[in-house]
Formats: C-alpha cells, sequence, structure tokens
C-alpha cells in the first residue's frame, strides 16, 4: 500500500503494534552479526521447531542487537500483558524449557538479565507491563544504568526487517513532518538549533554543512551515507544498519529534503554483508510503501536511495576518496578545497554524512533542535556510540551522552579489566586515535577534550588495554594498520609511516637509540602537518601519545641495548 | 584582481589563482615535484610546495599548489617551520630515491647531505630508487596524451607505477612524455633498431616510423598516428612520411628555389 497521508501511517502504527506488544507471545532473536556469530541462528531455529510442535500460536521474529554483545545470544520474550524480558546466552537446547515456561507465564529465571517495563522508541512509548518485580529493571542494570538511546532506541527491539514495526514505534512520522509542515530551510535551522556534529570522526557541524550544499549554486545535488566503517573493532555503524535501517533512510530522505537532492547513495562496506541485505530490503519496503521514490506521501518531493558496495580499502572512508571511487576511479583523496559540499560527486554539491548522524535526524525534526541540544554538553550536543572492546568485562555497545566521563564508560558500563587485572590505558578514535593513560581518564568524551589529551573522537572505537599490554607494540600495531592502508598518494603518509614502523620495530627488537625517539617525535610532526587527508594527519597520533604518556617504556627498551 | 602578500611582497593575482602558480610567475622559488603548468588541477602529491598561510587571526601550513589566492592573504614560503618540514620531507625523498640527483641537488639547497631515515632500494621495480611517486607521469599519459598506458600498482609503502599486471602494454604509444616530464629521471627508453623500447614500463615494444626518404627510423608509429589523426594541418604528399632532417631539406630546397629561376 502506498501511505499517503498521517492516518495511513496511524493505521499501520495500530495493525503492527499488535506485533510488538499484542495478544500473543512475542519471542525475539537478536540476529545480527553479533548474534549470529554466537550462534544466535541455531536458536532461532530451535524456538520455531518448538513452537510449531506445540502448535500454539507464538510469534517468532528477529531482532537486531540491544548492544551487550558479551551477553549473546539474547533473545527478548514478552508475555501478554507482562514486562519485557531480556534473557542472555541462550542456547539451542535452551528453546524446549524456555517455551514450557512461557505458556505457563513464567521464564527460567536464571536466564533473565532484566526486564522493560516500559520502552522509550522517542516518537513513542511502548507500556509492556507488570510482572516480575523480583527481576531488576532495565535501567537499574549497570551496563544500561548509564546509557542514553537516541540512535540505537529501536536497536534489539523491532524487527529491523519489518517497516511496520518501524511505523509502530513513530517511524516515518518525522518525514511526513518534515514534507508537509516544514520548508526545506526549517529543517536545515533544525537540525542547527541541535547542535549535532558529524559522527564520522571530525565533527563537523551537521547543519551548517547541509546549508553549505543546500546553497551551492548547482541544478543537481547529491547526499552520501558514508557507511565504509574501517576502523579494525569498531562495529557501531554495522548495528545501527542491521539492527534498525529504516532510520538511517528516513534520515537521508529528510536531508535530501533539505538539501535539495533527489539521490542519496548508501556507501557501504562489502564486509558488511548483513547490512546490505537488511538496506536492501528496507529500502524496497519503503519505495512499496511510497515513502521513497517518486512523491513521497503525495508530495511533489521525490528521493531514491542506491547502494555502493565499497572497494574494501580503508581510505576510501576518507571523503574524496570515497566520492573518486564511486565515479569508478581508484579511491584515492583528491585535495580540498574545493569541498565536497560545493564539488563533489560528478562535479555536483554533496553531502556527506556518516550512518550514525543520518540516524539522529528523525529525532531531531520530530523533538525539535531545542530538545536534543539539552542532551550532552554545550558544544557537544546528543549520544555517541561507542564500540567498548578489548581487555574490558562487558564488551558490547555503549551509546552515551557526549561528556560522559571515559571512568563510568569503562568501569561501571564496561566493569574494568577482567581477570583482576588494572586497566592500563584506553585506545579511543580507531588507528588514528590516541592511547589515554588510566590516570587521565576522569576527562569527558567530547570531541575538545579527546583532542586535548593527543586523541581523536574518530567514529567510536574504544579499546581497554592492561597492564599487561606493551604501549610501544600497540603503537607499532596500529602504524603497521595506518601504513599498509595508506594510499601512497602523498609522500609524508607513505614514506613517513613506513620509517616510522621501521623504527619502532628497531626499537621493539632492543636495538633503537635515544636519538630514535627524536626522530620519531619530529617524524610524527611533519606527517601530521603536511599529509594531504585525514589518514596521515592523524596516524601519529598512537605514536606520540605513547611517547607522551609511557615513555618509560621507550627508554626501557632503548636501554637494552646500551 | 585581488591582492595578497607573498614573503611580504604586495602581489596582483586573479581570485581563486593558485598561490604556487602566482608565485612562480613572480619569481619567487617554492619548491615542487608534483606541479607541472601542464595540467589544469593541482595534484598535491609531493607536498613540498607547503608554505605558511596567514589569515583571520590563525596560521597554518598548506601546499601552495593546492592554495586558491584569496583577497588579503599573506604567505610566507620560509619559515623556520616551513623549512623544518621541508627538510623533513628531503630526507624521507633520500631515503626512497637515493639514486635520484635532482633530489640529491634538492636537498643539498636545503643544506642536507644525508638522512637519517633507511634507504630503500627496490631492484625489481626499474623505477627504484629514483621515482618519488609524485605521479606526473601517469597523468601525462592519461591526461594530455589519452593513452592511460600506465597507473599505480599497490597501495600504501608498496605502491609503485607501471603497466597493468607488469605485462608489455600496447596502450603505450612510445612517446616519451612520461621522461619528459618525471622530475627525478627515473624513466627509460631506448630506440634500437626500428623499435622503441619502454626500459621502464615492462619494456613495452613500440615500432618506429621510417623516413621515406633516407630510411632512418624517426618516431613512434602509433604517435605519428596519432598527431595526423588529430591534427587539422594536412601536410602535402611530398613531406608526410619524411623525417624532420629530410623534411627541412626539401623546405629548403623550396624555399630557395625562386632564386635559383
Ligand atoms: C582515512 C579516513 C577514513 C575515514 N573513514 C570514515 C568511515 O569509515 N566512516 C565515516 O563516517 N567517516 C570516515 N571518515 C571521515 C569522512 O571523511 C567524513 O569526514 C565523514 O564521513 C563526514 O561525515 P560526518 O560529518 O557525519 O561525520 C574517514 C576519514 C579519513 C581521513
Ligand atoms: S595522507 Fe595518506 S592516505 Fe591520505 S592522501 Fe596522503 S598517502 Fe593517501
Ligand atoms: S607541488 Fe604542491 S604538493 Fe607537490
Amino acid at each position: 500500500m502506498r501511505v499517503r497521508s498521517l492516518d495511513d501511517l496511524k493505521a499501520i502504527a495500530q495493525r503492527a503494534l499488535e506485533k510488538l506488544c499484542g495478544r500473543r507471545i512475542r519471542i525475539a532473536v537478536g540476529l545480527a552479526t553479533c548474534g549470529i556469530a554466537t550462534g544466535a541462528e541455531e536458536v532461532y531455529s530451535a524456538f520455531l521447531k518448538g513452537i510449531e510442535s506445540l502448535k500454539r500460536d507464538i510469534l517468532l521474529t528477529k531482532v537486531g542487537c540491544i548492544g551487550y554483545c558479551r551477553e549473546e545470544p539474547i533473545v527478548n520474550v514478552v508475555i501478554p500483558g507482562k514486562a519485557l524480558l531480556l534473557l542472555s546466552r541462550v542456547r539451542p537446547e535452551d528453546a524446549s524449557e524456555i517455551l514450557k515456561n512461557l505458556i505457563d507465564g513464567d521464564v527460567p529465571r536464571e536466564k533473565i538479565v532484566c526486564r522493560v517495563k516500559e520502552w522509550d522508541h522517542l516518537l513513542e512509548k511502548i507500556h509492556y507491563g507488570d510482572g516480575f518485580t523480583d527481576v531488576s529493571l532495565y535501567e537499574d542494570t549497570p551496563f544500561f544504568k548509564h546509557q542514553r538511546k537516541i540512535v540505537l532506541r529501536n536497536a534489539g527491539i523491532i524487527n529491523p526487517e519489518d517497516i511496520e514495526e518501524y511505523i509502530a514505534v513513530g517511524g516515518y512520522r518525522s518525514l511526513y513532518k518534515a514534507l508537509t509542515e516544514m520548508t526545506p530551510e526549517m529543517v536545515i535551522e533544525e537540525v542547527k538549533r541541535s547542535g549535532l556534529r558529524g559522527r564520522g570522526g571530525a565533527g563537523f557541524p551537521t547543519g551548517l554543512k547541509w546549508e553549505i550544499t543546500a546553497k551551492s549554486e548547482s541544478d543537481e545535488r547529491y547526499i552520501i551515507c558514508n557507511a565504509d566503517e574501517g576502523d579494525p573493532g569498531a562495529y557501531m555503524n554495522r548495528n545501527e544498519m542491521e539492527s534498525d535501517p529504516h532510520s538511517l533512510i528516513e534520515g537521508m530522505i529528510i536531508g535530501g529534503y533539505a538539501i535539495g537532492a533527489k539521490e542519496g547513495i548508501i556507501y557501504v562496506r562489502a564486509e558488511y554483508p548483513l547490512a546490505i541485505s537488511r538496506l536492501q530490503i528496507a529500502i524496497e519496503q519503503s519505495r512499496r510503501y511510497g515513502l521513497l521514490g517518486e512523491n513521497i506521501f503525495g508530495t511533489d518531493f521525490s528521493f531514491d536511495i542506491r547502494i555502493v558496495k565499497g572497494a574494501g580499502a580503508f581510505v576510501c572512508g576518507e571523503e574524496t576518496a570515497m566520492i573518486a571511487s564511486i565515479e569508478g576511479e581508484t579511491g584515492r583523496p583528491r585535495p580540498r578545497p574545493p569541498f565536497p559540499a560545493e564539488k563533489g560527486l560528478w562535479g555536483k554539491p554533496t553531502n556527506i554524512n556518516n550512518v550514525e548522524t543520518w540516524c539522529n535526524i528523525p529525532v531531531i525534526v520530530y523533538k525539535g533542535g531545542e530538545w536534543f541540544s539539552k542532551i550532552g554538553t554545550k558544544n557537544n550536543t546528543g549520544t555517541k556510540v561507542f564500540s567498548l572492546v578489548g581487555e574490558v568485562q562487558r564488551v558490547g555497545l555503549v551509546e552515551v551522552p557526549l561528556g560522559t566521563s571515559l571512568k563510568r564508560i569503562v568501569y561501571d558500563i564496561g566493569n574494568g579489566c577482567p581477570d583482576g587485572l588494572k586497566v592500563k590505558a584506553v585506545q579511543i578514535g580507531g588507528p588514528s586515535g590516541g592511547c589515554i593513560p588510566e590516570g587521565l581518564l576522569d576527562i569527558p568524551v567530547d570531541y575538545e577534550s579527546l583532542k586535548e589529551v593527543g586523541s581523536i573522537m574518530g567514529s567510536g572505537g574504544m579499546v581497554v588495554m592492561s597492564e599487561r599490554t606493551s604501549m610501544v607494540e600497540t603503537a607499532a600495531f596500529f602504524v603497521s594498520f595506518t601504513s599498509e592502508e595508506s594510499c601512497g598518494k602523498c609522500a609524508p603518509c607513505r614514506e613517513g609511516l613506513k620509517q616510522m614502523l621501521n623504527i619502532l620495530n628497531k626499537i621493539l627488537m632492543g636495538k633503537g637509540s635515544p636519538s630514535d625517539l627524536e626522530l620519531l617525535k619530529e617524524l610524527s610532526e611533519t606527517i601530521k602537518t603536511t599529509s594531504l587527508c585525514g589518514l596521515g594527519q592523524t596516524a601519529p597520533n598512537p605514536v606520540l601519545t605513547t611517547i607522551k604518556y609511557f615513555k618509560e617504556e621507550y627508554e626501557e627498551l632503548i636501554k637494552r641495548y646500551d | 584582481m585581488i591582492s595578497l602578500r607573498i614573503d611580504g611582497r604586495l602581489i596582483k593575482a586573479e581570485e581563486g589563482e593558485r598561490v604556487l602558480q602566482i608565485a612562480i610567475r613572480e619569481g619567487i622559488d617554492i619548491p615542487h615535484l608534483c606541479y607541472h603548468e601542464a595540467f589544469e588541477e593541482p595534484y598535491g602529491s609531493c607536498r613540498l610546495c607547503i608554505v605558511e598561510l596567514k589569515e583571520g587571526g590563525s596560521s597554518r601550513i598548506t601546499t601552495s599548489c593546492t592554495l586558491m589566492a584569496r583577497e588579503g592573504m599573506e604567505i610566507k614560503t620560509d619559515t623556520p617551520e616551513v623549512i623544518k618540514h621541508r627538510k623533513l620531507l628531503l630526507e624521507l625523498y633520500l631515503a626512497q630515491a637515493p639514486l635520484s640527483n635532482n633530489i640529491k641537488k634538492l636537498a643539498e639547497r636545503y643544506g642536507i647531505k644525508g638522512t637519517r631515515f633507511h634507504k630503500t632500494l627496490n631492484l625489481e621495480d626499474p623505477l627504484g630508487g629514483k621515482c618519488i611517486l609524485c605521479g606526473l607521469c601517469i597523468r601525462a599519459c592519461r591526461e594530455i596524451i589519452k593513452a592511460s598506458a600506465i597507473g599505480y600498482i599497490g597501495r600504501g609503502e608498496a605502491t609503485r607505477i607501471n603497466t597493468p599486471f607488469l605485462e608489455e602494454n600496447p596502450d603505450c604509444i612510445g612517446c616519451g612524455s612520461c621522461a619528459n616530464i618525471c622530475p627525478t629521471e627515473a624513466i627509460s627508453f631506448e630506440d634500437r633498431d626500428k623499435r622503441r623500447i619502454m626500459r621502464s614500463w615492462s619494456n613495452t615494444q613500440v615500432n618506429l616510423k621510417i623516413c621515406k626518404l633516407c630510411g632512418h627510423p624517426f618516431t613512434p608509429e602509433p604517435l605519428w598516428l596519432k598527431v595526423k589523426e588529430k591534427s587539422t594541418y594536412t601536410p602535402s604528399e611530398e613531406i608526410e612520411e619524411v623525417c624532420p632532417n629530410c623534411r627541412i631539406k626539401i623546405v629548403s630546397k623550396r624555399l630557395v628555389k625562386p632564386y635559383s629561376l
């Protein structure tokens, strides 16, 4: 059916709400890549078999990931009228026991992580109900307690392959609002008011970028979603696409309207087949519902989205290299200016935003920029999703208001290192990030504070390292990554990183001299200052921060040679 | 017209003109390896053309070949900061291209005799020890000659330049523009018998055109064909397949004719 009015949307929402919390028992298996890796597909099949043999009208469905990756496979269950329960580490052989309990209105206690009485999808709230009062509430669970879900508001709760469930939790209402109540300028104004900054790394104000692109003289404009997520260990964007693809699509359609583009491109890593297939399904569905394509909502605004698979190079995440890659060239960065906002894809004004940036848009349009700007801190509004990995007990995807302290994330949410080890440092910002020593973990995560200590926000990778970690090895590891991934076009990045790795390896083999440390610093400064693109400009960060905060480890290795 | 200052000198320029171009026109020396006037767009790979730009209250270091002139800009081409980075870049180049005399000379101009970095010499790469991967040869071949016979192979520190799959490439017309434009003289070819052998490009062989008068080879045949096809000037049949030497003889004979009548 083609949706033409708000009433149409509401009718669908009403119908789909029945699936989320209706008269049937609902079993939802977390089937994002992380869940699948721990056997969630087998769990799903086991439930399917169990339900068939019971011949009961139970709704079995798939959802994305709620972020608590350590506890996968995660299954959530709803008994009509009662709280939603999150079950952890469910194995196929648990299915029959769980089913038996559910039919009796119960759940095996040892599997329960927490209960959800009410879920705030921000555009809509879902009341599940009471019951299981002996089980701790979601908002009291240490892993979730300090989180605030805006981008991941639907992740792990709704079925990402069903547009109707997205509509049930308020989906596409922001688009309706933008198209029928707002001019493009008003949308841009709202995004500016929100204070939203790009989540792809540099933190450029999103509203301002939209405005520049919208005002660039041209007959055609493009928008691009950067889903090339290349940082090792980072999977925020993957989860956002796998768990709630419509959020991204709705954000892009609104962006297309505001900026005056008719076509949007999602440039996504080829290594993300599940994300690609869910996006394809979502695009197909929104076209069928008249929310994408010609005359959206029956207005004269038309917009479509296509997917381009990445070329498999880290540097293709850099915007000008990405544009070259979409145009069929090798992914090598081009000098800026001209910036893509003036002269981008096929020479036309182009606006590029990260997946997470786009996912914030529907919320901002619906709740207002003012509302959004109150979350986080003054110049760092909203939330940021981090992938908390490495030597940390509660590995997972966490979404916190910007300005939350690193301590809170590493200790309160992540529960520190396993095996009683002490935290030594946290590496933030991907391969070009810096290593922040334990003593500085009081700092708030925001763009400026991270920069001050020599790191960057990057796209949200956060690697916890214990006292066992060698910082010189860590630096060498990241430099070998960036050196290999350098496109090879500009000399400081290509030659400089190669030489940097040479020196680091020399030191690691115990053959370094004190002058090597000086040379490393000099080299770092030149690579940072003179490289063509962000890769080279940030790649020395791991070396500079480890020399700054862990100099004694270098000296120790060098002394051995003397 | 706008005006800007380079090293204190007030200079008039067109809005949007690139600073390196202005400097070259004004005789101000900024070292550069990947810029060439033949191309409209800058490439920005060698990074030697860095300068310090002062605008508004702040200053930053940027490449002058990519920098578009704006009213009131203040450029300094040789601050200690600029020189420091340039010198380090030259040290990197000395390690990458220890066999290039041009790089050596450039480094000497900055008082650099050696490099603190590990020298690399890839003997399997015919350009090894000389090429600094500025990209000019690839761009000349592709954008000017429109042959696209050579390109980058690999990425990162393993990047090199050659024909695809290191095989002889029939797209090469043997024009030698690549060798001509190379700032480090890394590219070599030789003419042997009736063929041009592109030593650097996987020994790609190109037939040479033979002068119908003296019988000597004088230019790569595909180049000759390309020029013939593109040119609006049609030479008389008498001089068409004739080498420059013999052409001069014919033309001069023609010119002296009236007097000898
Ligand atoms: C080497 C390199 C890799 C990058 N990789 C990504 C990436 O994977 N995803 C991303 O969104 N931005 C990446 N960026 C940043 C983009 O160039 C660009 O700034 C960003 O997509 C803009 O979106 P935003 O304003 O929403 O942050 C990368 C930048 C560099 C220099
Ligand atoms: S900084 Fe590195 S990745 Fe960027 S253009 Fe230069 S060589 Fe390529
Ligand atoms: S001349 Fe400017 S970077 Fe090479």
